[in-house]
C-alpha cells in the first residue's frame, strides 16, 4: 500500500459563490464524505491546508492581477474579471490555502513522507491565467506546483496531465514554450465545451514545441474513447518525455451524470484512466504523482468518484 | 462590416516587367498565393497566383529534370505573360458580406481592392474573410456554444436572449441556422461563460428543445443546388 496524502479544509468551504453556483462547496463536503465512508481515513494522511509563500503564485501570476484580486475581493466585490468567477470575502484566503496545501503536498512528496497525494481544493485552477481569472479559477494551483517542483526541488521535467472536461487554457499558456514541463489534456471539444481552446494544433511554441498534446472529444463519447486516446497520445508521450513528477489536474466533469458537459464516462471510466495514471507515473515518476482537484459537479456522484480515486492511490495500481 | 476594415492595406506587389522566378520567391517568402501587378503609379494592371506560375512551369523544371532549354526559357518570363488582366476587383466601401458571396460566385481566392480610378488600396483573401468571420462568431474569446430548436415563427430569439440575459450572461454571438428541418430554426447562442448548468435548464423549462452537440449543422442546403 502506498502512503497517500489527503488534503482537505474546512477553509475551502468559506469560498463562497452564492446560490446558484455549479462550483459550490457541496463538492468538496460530497468528496469528503465519500472518502470517509469507503473507510479510507485512517489509511491516508490527512493534510491541512496552510497558506502559500506568496513568491510561487507570483512566479506564475502578474503582481498587478494578484494585487486586484486581493483588492476587489477583500473589498467585498462579487466578481473576478467575468460573472463566472463569483467570490466572497474569504475566496481570497481560499485561493492562497489551495496554493500552499497543493505546495506542501508536493513537498512530502519531495521529501518523501508521502508518495502521492489528492489535494481537494477550491477554487479550482486550470483556467486561471497568468494575468486574469477565468472559469472558476483564480490562482493556477497546478501551474504553481510545477513551477514550486522545479524551482524547490530540482525536477528537470514535469508532466501534467489534465483530465477535467474542459480544456486548462491557463496551464497550457503558462507552459506553451516551455520544453521542461509537458501539459497533455484531454477534453471535451472545444466548439462544443468552455472554454473554446485545446485543439489538437496546438501543440507549443517555440522551444516548447511538441510539449503541449491536446486529445478533444467530440460530446457523447465514453469510457472507450478516453482509453483510445490515452493510450495513443499520452502514453507513448510520456514514455518519451519521461517527467520525473506527474501532476494530474483531476476533474470529475466528464462522467455521464454530470450535467456541465456531454461526456459519457463511467465511474468505471474514471477508475480505468486513474490505474492508467499510477501505472505511467510508476513507469516515469518512480510513483512520485500529485492530484489536485479541477472540475466535477454532479454532487451524487462525487462521493464514490473521490473515494474511487483515492483508493486507487493507496492501493498502487 | 465594410471590404476597408477588414483588407490586408500592406499589399506585397509586383509589376508586369517582374521575372516570374521572382514573383514565385515573393509568394514563397510572405506565405502568399496572389500578387496585384501594378503600373508605377500604383495603378491595378493584373493579378498573378501560384497557380499561374505553376501552370507556367513544366513539372520537369519544378524536379530539376528539364533541358537547359527550357530552364532558360522560364527564366526569360515576365509577370505580363501568365498574369490575368483583368481581375475581378472590389471597393474598400464595399461590405463583407459583399465579398463573401463574391468569392462563393466567382471561387477566386483574393480580390485587390481598388478606388474609383483603379489605384490599389488593399487586397481581401479568404484568410481576411476568415479573421472577420472568426471575430464575429466571437470564439476568439472563452465560452460554451448552446444550439438551441426553435419554431420558425416571430419572437422566438426574444425569448431565448431574455432568458439567457436575465442570467448575468454576455453573448459572444448568435447564430441562426435557417435550412434546418421544416419549421424549424436552430439557433446558436455562444455563451461567454463556463456556467451554463442552469441556462439550460431554463431554456428547457420555457419549452425550447436543447439539440444533441453531434446533431448540429449550420447550413443543410437543398441537394439540388450542389
Amino acid at each position: 500500500m502506498k502512503k497517500t496524502g489527503f488534503l482537505f479544509d474546512q477553509r475551502f468551504l468559506l469560498h463562497d459563490t452564492g446560490p446558484y453556483h455549479p462550483e459550490r462547496s457541496e463538492r468538496l463536503s460530497a468528496i469528503y464524505q465519500g472518502i470517509r465512508d469507503a473507510g479510507l481515513m485512517s489509511h491516508v494522511s490527512v493534510m491541512p491546508a496552510v497558506l502559500t509563500d506568496m513568491k510561487w503564485v507570483l512566479d506564475i501570476h502578474t503582481q498587478e492581477y494578484v494585487r486586484r484580486f486581493e483588492e476587489l475581493c477583500l473589498a467585498g466585490r462579487r466578481t473576478l474579471d467575468s460573472e463566472d468567477n463569483q467570490m466572497s470575502r474569504d475566496t481570497w484566503e481560499a485561493a492562497q490555502l489551495a496554493v500552499g496545501g497543493v505546495l506542501e503536498a508536493a513537498r512530502g512528496i519531495m521529501a518523501g513522507d508521502i508518495d502521492n497525494a489528492f489535494c481537494a481544493v477550491r477554487p479550482p485552477g486550470h483556467h486561471a491565467e497568468s494575468g486574469e481569472a477565468m472559469g472558476f479559477c483564480y490562482f493556477n494551483n497546478v501551474a504553481i506546483a510545477a513551477r514550486y517542483f522545479q524551482k524547490e526541488w530540482g525536477v528537470e521535467r514535469v508532466g501534467i496531465i489534465d483530465f477535467d472536461v474542459h480544456h486548462g487554457n491557463g496551464t497550457q499558456h503558462v507552459f506553451e514554450d516551455d520544453p521542461t514541463v509537458y501539459y497533455y489534456s484531454i477534453h471535451q471539444h472545444p466548439s462544443f465545451a468552455y472554454p473554446g481552446t485545446g485543439r489538437e494544433f496546438e501543440m507549443g511554441s517555440g522551444r516548447g514545441y511538441g510539449f503541449t498534446k491536446n486529445s478533444p472529444v467530440l460530446p457523447g463519447q465514453g469510457d472507450d474513447e478516453y482509453r483510445r486516446l490515452i493510450e495513443k497520445d499520452l502514453l507513448p508521450a510520456f514514455r518519451s518525455f519521461m517527467p520525473q513528477v506527474i501532476i494530474l489536474s483531476t476533474g470529475f466533469d466528464a462522467h455521464q451524470d454530470d450535467e456541465m458537459a456531454d461526456m459519457r464516462v463511467t465511474t468505471e471510466g474514471f477508475a480505468w484512466i486513474m490505474r492508467t495514471m499510477m501505472a505511467l507515473a510508476e513507469t516515469c515518476s518512480s510513483g512520485r504523482l500529485l492530484s489536485v482537484l479541477e472540475g466535477g459537479y454532479a454532487l451524487e456522484r462525487l462521493p464514490e468518484l473521490g473515494a474511487g480515486h483515492v483508493k486507487i492511490l493507496l492501493d498502487g495500481e | 462590416m465594410f471590404v476597408s476594415q477588414s483588407m490586408t492595406r500592406k499589399v506585397i506587389t509586383v509589376s508586369r516587367q517582374t521575372p516570374l522566378v521572382e514573383a514565385q520567391a515573393l509568394m514563397q517568402q510572405h506565405g502568399i498565393r496572389h500578387l496585384p501587378v501594378v503600373s508605377a503609379q500604383n495603378l491595378l494592371e493584373g493579378i498573378i497566383t501560384d497557380r499561374d506560375i505553376r501552370s507556367a512551369f513544366p513539372y520537369q523544371t519544378a524536379k530539376g529534370e528539364s533541358s537547359r532549354q527550357e530552364q532558360e526559357r522560364f527564366a526569360g518570363m515576365k509577370v505580363a505573360d501568365v498574369m490575368t488582366s483583368d481581375p475581378i476587383t472590389i471597393s474598400p466601401t464595399h461590405t463583407l458580406q459583399d465579398a463573401l458571396l463574391m468569392i462563393q460566385e466567382s471561387r477566386v481566392g483574393a480580390f485587390p481592392v481598388v478606388d474609383q480610378d483603379r489605384k490599389l488600396k488593399g487586397i481581401i483573401s479568404v484568410r481576411d474573410l476568415l479573421r472577420a468571420f472568426i471575430n464575429v462568431m466571437g470564439i476568439g474569446q472563452p465560452g460554451t456554444l448552446l444550439c438551441v430548436l426553435v419554431d420558425d415563427k416571430v419572437g422566438q430569439l426574444k425569448r431565448i436572449v431574455d432568458a439567457i440575459t436575465e442570467e448575468g450572461i454576455s453573448f459572444g454571438s448568435v447564430l441562426v441556422a435557417r435550412y434546418w428541418e421544416k419549421d424549424k430554426r436552430a439557433v446558436f447562442p455562444y455563451l461567454l461563460t463556463n456556467n451554463v448548468i442552469r441556462v439550460k435548464k431554463k431554456l428547457q423549462a420555457m419549452g425550447f428543445t436543447l439539440l444533441d452537440p453531434m446533431k448540429w449543422y449550420l447550413d443543410q442546403l437543398p441537394k439540388s443546388d450542389e
